[in-house]
């Protein structure tokens, strides 16, 4: 990959140590992937959690940092793998919380936002149509190139620091016009979906679309960009889908055609029978769970509303516990208006700042989990370790509350 | 059995011979690696219960979380890396790990891709493999 002189003084070590590893991450994948250059981002998201970083993450993070590393562009980060405020009464060990925190002071000494979210597009990072930007967190990367037109690869761990303390990402993938054109086309013929059929609807689109970028046609106009998150969110976690272009919704994408740039390509229908395959596929089990998780991705504050307008006067059952994942200004909102009274005098709780699939459910002591995110079904269920039901929200309800 | 030699090309470069660890599948260190063992423990992959600590790793391509990168790292700090990585697919998650490696922990993992997994069919587990992504050779004898 070509790179210009200012690049190749900073890789020369000339403008400190923070910012040659950068280079060096940077470059690298730049040769391996082919790119021509290195373009300048609006903003970054990266990881920060202690459940995949590891003790070796920490070392990293606190190497950038007090190497001087800063951040160049506006930088958000994934949700932490405990709830940075309440995670003692959530049973947390206090050695465990302390190597998170260490990841927290690291990324703060460099000047990121501290809005520990994997829906940063919701709250807190929001780049415009046309935009550069380097994020992981793969259900955002589809949320940022689908419903924002904005422009981003799905960022590996360590480039994501890389390219926020740079300011830069190599060019190459989603970046490109000639690699964004739909290759096949998903329709959809049903009526009525429910929040699972979302879930299942991308999850079925991750597995069948391939390497290629898929199009959806027939979503119902009513649809909500929480819905449209969670589709994308099923989508990445089934496959290596980083953009689907929604007709009318997706910038430069009025139509099927349009998606497609003219060129033909393979239709698939989607079928009840298709949904219902994900379904039996990611729910493996039908007992009683000991954790309900809502939120992967984090709910917004609408949704936490919509949940408690389902639960209000229930009571959860003995054994279960439910707990609703959240960015920490969603949950301050529903503190302000009354929505966790409603969801926490159930017996439910609101956990934000964290989420569940980064957080060591096991460890916690949990067997069992229901949830009606196709992405946390498909990570649980991979690990082996614990057993995973997938259901609608309004069946979950049903069977954990009396 | 016959000599063996393949051609790849380079992404990090430096030497290493180790017994080689083949999977004709996609593989994964996130998840699917103990860090603190180095046994693979992905139960898709068809070297589960194997383990990658000193050997050269060969996989046609990566596959799962972005954090992989970390996964690899973390088996580096602990001393249960694999001693080089060879693939068909670029594996991203491979070569952040190895840059990450040397940086942080002074430690050479040389990384090739470009080598197709169907000549990996002619390679054996537990064989004596040696590697050179300067010259993006890899064979079976020095």
């Amino acid at each position: 990959m070509h790179l210009d002189s200012a690049q190749e003084k900073t890789l020369r070590g000339e403008l400190g140590e923070a910012k040659q590893f950068a280079m060096e991450i940077v470059s690298k994948v730049g040769d391996a992937v082919g790119a021509d250059g290195l373009v300048p981002i609006k903003s970054a998201h990266v990881l920060a959690h202690y459940s995949s970083l590891h003790d070796a993450g920490v070392e990293v993070l606190e190497r950038f940092a007090n190497s001087g590393g800063k951040f160049a562009v506006p930088t958000s980060v994934d949700p932490a793998s405990i709830d940075l405020q309440n995670w003692k009464s959530f049973g947390i060990h206090e050695d465990y919380a302390r190597q998170q925190f260490r990841l927290c002071d690291a990324y703060a000494k460099m000047g990121g936002m501290r809005c520990w979210t994997c829906v940063q597009y919701q709250v807190c990072n929001f780049p415009k149509e046309g935009d550069v930007v380097a994020w992981a967190e793969s259900s955002a990367v589809v949320f940022a190139n689908s419903v924002l037109g904005s422009r981003s690869n799905k960022i590996t761990a360590g480039m994501d620091i890389a390219c926020a303390i740079l300011g830069l990402t190599p060019r190459f993938g989603m970046l490109l016009d000639e690699n964004r054109r739909a290759g096949v086309v998903f329709r959809l013929g049903l009526k009525s979906l429910t929040d699972l059929d979302y879930r299942s609807i991308g999850f079925f689109i991750g597995r069948n679309a391939g390497a290629r970028v898929p199009s959806l046609a027939g979503l119902p106009s009513s649809v909500t960009s929480d819905q449209i998150k969670h589709l994308g969110a099923g989508a990445a976690a089934a496959g290596p889908v980083t953009m689907i272009h929604f007709p009318g919704i997706t910038p430069g994408s009025k139509t099927i055609a349009e998606a497609s740039g003219g060129a033909k390509a393979e239709e698939v229908e989607i079928t009840r029978s298709n949904l219902s395959n994900i379904e039996s596929d990611l729910n493996q089990t039908s007992e009683l769970p000991d954790l309900v998780a809502f939120g992967v991705p984090h709910l917004s504050v609408n949704e936490l509303g919509e949940l408690a307008r389902l639960i209000d006067g229930r009571k959860l059952k003995r054994g279960v516990k439910m707990y609703a994942y959240t960015s920490s200004q969603a949950y301050d909102m529903a503190e302000r208006t009354g929505i966790s009274a409603t969801i926490e005098r159930t017996g439910a709780r609101i956990s934000h700042s964290t989420d569940a699939e980064i957080s060591p459910l096991k460890a916690l002591g949990f067997n069992t989990v229901l949830t009606n995110s196709a992405k946390l079904a498909e990570i649980v269920s991979s690990e082996g370790e614990i057993r995973v039901g997938y259901a609608p929200q309004k069946e979950i309800i049903e069977k954990v509350t009396s | 059995m016959k000599p063996w030699l393949k051609k790849g090309k380079g992404l990090v470069v430096g030497r290493a011979h180790g017994k080689a660890l083949v999977s004709l599948r996609a593989f994964t260190f996130a998840h699917g690696v103990d860090p603190s063992t180095g046994v693979v423990t992905d139960v898709r992959s068809d070297v589960r219960g194997m383990n990658v600590k000193g050997k050269i790793l060969f996989y046609p391509f990566g596959k799962g979380s972005t954090t992989a990168s970390s996964w690899f790292l973390e088996t580096v700090r602990l001393g249960n890396n694999p001693a080089a990585v060879v693939t068909e697919a670029v594996d991203l998650s491979a070569v952040i790990g190895s840059v990450m490696a040397r940086v942080v922990y002074g430690k050479e993992i040389p990384v090739m891709f470009g080598v197709p997994h169907t000549s990996y069919v002619d390679l054996k587990s537990e064989e004596e493999v040696f590697l050179d992504a300067g010259k993006g050779e890899v064979r079976t004898e020095e």
